[in-house]
């Protein structure tokens, strides 16, 4: 995982595909479009534009109204149906300058609309801010998704997550754990050095557990000084593995301002194997996991206790 | 191929950028020629309506404004045409027109 979870995609140029059936425009736009920094990719036909769209989902989307085998209406309609595609603003290209062809056009969902023939500047300019646009939309979105303080992913993206994963490890038989963090005698790290202390713990721990935590994995924060990550394809001997790994990075942290005070973290882990098809809601998920962090609590803190879903215990002689 | 009179095109010829766009217009026009003829003369009025609706949209972005204005003329008679084989002489000649106008950019005299 990166060190902080908002990228701006400087990396590479953002795609904007192109869906008309003259080649003619595809043609004009790809000499014209050349010297923006994007990847310009096509589509002769609706149909084939929405696939491509889902395939792999554009910043932008120049759609042709009038076309064969399934019109711009058509096409917008099921962009705009498609949670995977919904977001992505596109702007209407047409040869009509109809005003009832632009209303019916900005009500299913289109930003922007440009009557063919185009003045390419003022075409050049409108897919700039439209890119804009999407641009912080997405960095929005992304936000919304994050913890400020510790910049893990907050309790709702978690929710959701969760919710995939499980199901996903259901249907496919895949490995999935979760591990609960906790971070040991929060309360009296805030009533000993006070508040902003406590707010740097959290932030400390948070990066800890970045740390440690592979691509696939999502790392959260849960509430309050409590974390959860989400191990996708793990089952809970790795688990167990990396959230060791986590507990030992914790306690051997040494605090600028407090360097005799130790943290330590408690985490409880559950998992299941791939193939080993058990059946549980996310709920359960989250409680057996909890149930597990309440042991490591009751055992002595700083220590990870881990089981299968089923039950069974993993000590860490067996993962180690 | 030699290009016509610089002076014909709304983009600059001497730019390679907007030469590259003329030429390639250029060099697909006597297919798309092709294509209004036989529409036409196959009584395939939803082609020939494609066809110059293509025209209409793109010519000038290539710098051929006149022929994106005769297709436009051509687009216009076919929407608002009940029956176009009724209209059929109006037709001929606007596409008789467009098509001299395209060939005049095709071979230059």
């Amino acid at each position: 995982m990166s060190e902080s979870l908002i990228h701006s995609d400087s990396g590479s140029s953002p795609t904007v595909l192109l869906i008309d059936d003259s080649q003619f425009v595809h043609r004009l736009l790809d000499a014209r479009l050349r010297d923006e920094s994007i990847e310009l990719r096509s589509a002769a036909d609706g149909r084939r534009g929405v696939e491509l769209a889902r395939e792999d989902p554009p910043a932008l989307i120049l759609l042709d109204l009038d076309m064969p085998v399934m019109d711009g209406f058509e096409a917008l309609r099921e962009l705009k149906d498609d949670p995977r595609t919904r977001d992505i603003p596109v702007i209407v290209l047409s040869g009509l300058n109809s005003s009832q062809d632009k209303v019916a056009a900005f009500d299913l969902g289109a930003v922007d609309f440009v009557t063919k023939p185009f003045e390419l500047t003022e075409l050049r300019a409108r897919v700039r801010s439209s890119l804009r646009m999407y641009a912080l939309l997405q960095m929005l979105a992304q936000k919304a998704q994050i913890d400020g303080l510790s910049e893990l992913y907050n309790r709702q993206y978690f929710d959701t997550s969760l919710k995939g994963e499980c199901e996903r490890s259901m249907r496919h038989g895949q490995a999935l754990s979760i591990a609960m963090i906790d971070i040991d005698h929060f309360k009296s790290i805030n009533d000993t050095y006070g508040h902003p202390a406590g707010d740097s713990v959290i932030s400390g721990v948070a990066k800890m557990i970045t740390k440690q935590c592979r691509s696939i994995d999502t790392a959260c924060r849960y509430g309050g000084e409590e974390f959860a990550i989400i191990l996708p394809e793990t089952g809970p001997v790795q688990a167990v593995q990396l959230c060791e790994r986590i507990r030992v990075a914790c306690e051997q942290l040494r605090w600028s301002r407090h360097p005799s005070r130790t943290v330590t973290v408690s985490i409880g882990i559950v998992g299941i194997g791939a193939g080993e098809g058990f059946s549980a809601t996310p709920e359960a998920w989250v409680e057996a996991a909890d149930r597990n962090l309440y042991s490591a609590k009751q055992a002595g803190r700083n220590r990870v206790k881990g089981t299968g879903i089923d039950g069974n215990t993993i000590d860490l002689a067996q993962a180690g | 191929m030699t290009l016509p009179d610089p002076s014909a095109f709304s983009l600059d010829i001497n730019d390679p950028e907007d030469a590259e766009l003329i030429q390639y217009f250029i060099s697909v026009l006597p297919e798309r020629v092709e294509s209004i003829v036989a529409a036409f003369t196959n009584d395939d009025f939803d082609s020939l309506k494609r066809v110059a609706h293509q025209l209409k949209g793109a010519a000038p972005g290539f710098g051929f404004p006149t022929i994106g204005a005769e297709a436009g003329k051509l687009e216009q008679q076919l929407r608002s045409t009940g029956d176009p084989s009724e209209q059929i002489e109006t037709l001929r000649s606007q596409v008789e027109s467009l098509v001299s106008l395209c060939n005049s950019y095709i071979n230059p005299s």
